[in-house]
C-alpha cells in the first residue's frame, strides 16, 4: 500500500501544482508542461513514498507488501496511469467537439440552435485551421505554398491509425 | 504483487484479442458499450480467478509472492482498469480522431498532398459535427426540439463543467 498512497498523494500534488500553474499563466506549450511537472513530481514521489511508514505499521495483514523495488515501481505505475487520464480529460475538455457544441448550446438552454446557427459560432474552416495548425506546429505535416502533406512521423501515425480501423471494421470515422 | 500485475497484462490480452474478434465478427451497433461490458467481464472473471490460483502462479520467485492478497488484488485491478482506460484513449483516437483522419486522408490522396479545400472536400466539417450531435442524441446530452439543438439537464451540467475547467485553466474556447 505505500506505493500506492504514495501514488496518489504525488497525483495530488501534481493536480494542484499543475492548476496552479494553468490558471495563473497562459501556457502555450501544455503538453510539454504537463510533462515537465510530471517529471518533477517524481521526485515529490520518491520523497513521499520515503515519509510513509512500511504497510505492517499501518494496515491489516491482507494489505501489507514489503518496501521493495516492486512497491516503489507500483505506486510509480499508479502515478503515471492517473497522470495519463487527466492528460486526457484536459484534452477532452479543450478540443473535444462534443464539449464545445454542449457549450455553445448553454448559451441559450430553453431556445437551443439549429445546425447553421450552431456552425455559425462554431466554423467549419476554424475547427479545420486549428487543426491543421497544431499538426504542422507538432511536426506531423508540412505546409507549402498552401499543400499539406505528411513528415516521416505524420506518415506512420496514418499508417498505424489507418491499420488500426481497418483491423476493427471501424470505416473512416473521425 | 507479481501475481496481480500478471493477470492484469493477462486480462488485458484476452481483452484486445475477444475485442478485435468481437468488432471483427458481430460489429456491434453500440461499439464503446460493448467494450465496456466486455472488459467488465474479463475483470470480474480476473478478480474471481485471482482468488482461487497460487500467489507464485506456479512460476514466480518466493521474493515477488510476499504481499497480502487485499494489496495485490488492489495494485492488478487498478492497472487492468487503468490500461482499459488507456485502450479507450487509442481507441477514441483511430475511431474519432480529427488529426488522424486528415494525415489518413493526405497519405491516401493520388499526390499525397492536399490543399485546404481539398481535405474539406474528402473529410466534410458538417459531417463531422453532424455525427458528434448523433452521439450526444444517443447517450442524452441533447434533444432536439422543433429542429433546434437544446442541451439535457445531463447535457447542461456537462457543458458547465467543461466550460469552468477551460475558463479556470485558460484553455481557450477551443474545441
Amino acid at each position: 500500500m505505500r506505493g500506492l498512497v504514495a501514488g496518489l498523494l504525488a497525483f495530488a500534488v501534481y493536480f494542484i501544482v499543475q492548476v496552479a500553474v494553468f490558471h495563473s499563466i497562459k501556457v502555450t506549450r501544455r503538453a510539454t508542461v504537463l510533462v515537465t511537472i510530471w517529471i518533477a513530481g517524481l521526485a515529490v514521489y520518491a520523497g513521499l513514498y520515503a515519509a510513509l511508514p512500511d504497510d505492517s505499521a499501518l494496515w491489516p495483514a491482507p494489505f501489507v507488501a514489503a518496501s521493495d523495488g516492486l512497491t516503489f515501481t507500483c505506486g510509480v505505475l499508479l502515478y503515471f496511469f492517473l497522470f495519463m487520464g487527466y492528460a486526457q480529460f484536459i484534452y477532452m475538455a479543450e478540443s473535444s467537439v462534443g464539449a464545445r457544441t454542449m457549450i455553445e448550446l448553454s448559451v441559450n438552454p430553453e431556445k437551443g440552435l439549429t445546425l447553421e446557427e450552431l456552425t455559425g459560432r462554431y466554423r467549419h474552416d476554424w475547427m479545420l485551421g486549428r487543426r491543421l495548425a497544431r499538426m504542422v506546429q507538432a511536426g506531423y505535416l508540412i505546409e507549402e505554398n498552401g499543400w499539406y502533406r505528411t513528415t516521416g512521423r505524420g506518415r506512420l501515425v496514418a499508417g498505424v491509425l489507418a491499420h488500426c480501423k481497418r483491423v476493427l471494421c471501424l470505416g473512416p470515422g473521425g | 504483487m507479481l501475481k496481480g500485475l500478471f493477470l492484469a497484462s493477462g486480462g488485458l490480452l484476452i481483452f484486445l484479442v475477444a475485442h478485435v474478434a468481437l468488432f471483427r465478427w458481430f460489429m456491434p451497433e453500440r461499439r464503446f458499450v460493448a467494450m465496456v461490458r466486455l472488459a467488465a467481464a474479463i475483470g470480474v472473471g480476473m478478480i474471481a480467478f485471482h482468488r482461487m490460483i497460487p500467489s507464485d502462479l506456479g512460476f514466480l520467485p518466493a521474493s515477488s509472492t510476499g504481499a497480502g492478497w487485499g494489496v495485490d488484488l488492489l495494485n492488478g485491478t487498478l492497472v487492468y482498469g487503468f490500461l482499459f482506460i488507456g485502450y479507450c484513449m487509442f481507441y477514441f483516437l483511430v475511431d474519432r480522431g480529427f488529426s488522424g483522419r486528415i494525415m489518413i486522408e493526405i497519405e491516401q490522396s493520388p499526390e499525397r498532398r492536399l490543399r485546404r479545400q481539398d481535405i474539406v472536400a474528402r473529410y466534410s466539417m458538417e459531417a463531422v459535427l453532424r455525427r458528434r450531435l448523433g452521439e450526444m442524441l444517443e447517450i442524452g446530452r441533447i434533444v432536439v426540439k422543433e429542429g433546434r439543438f437544446c442541451n439535457t439537464a445531463k447535457g447542461q451540467s456537462a457543458a458547465a463543467m467543461f466550460a469552468f475547467v477551460k475558463r479556470f485553466l485558460q484553455l481557450g474556447e477551443g474545441g
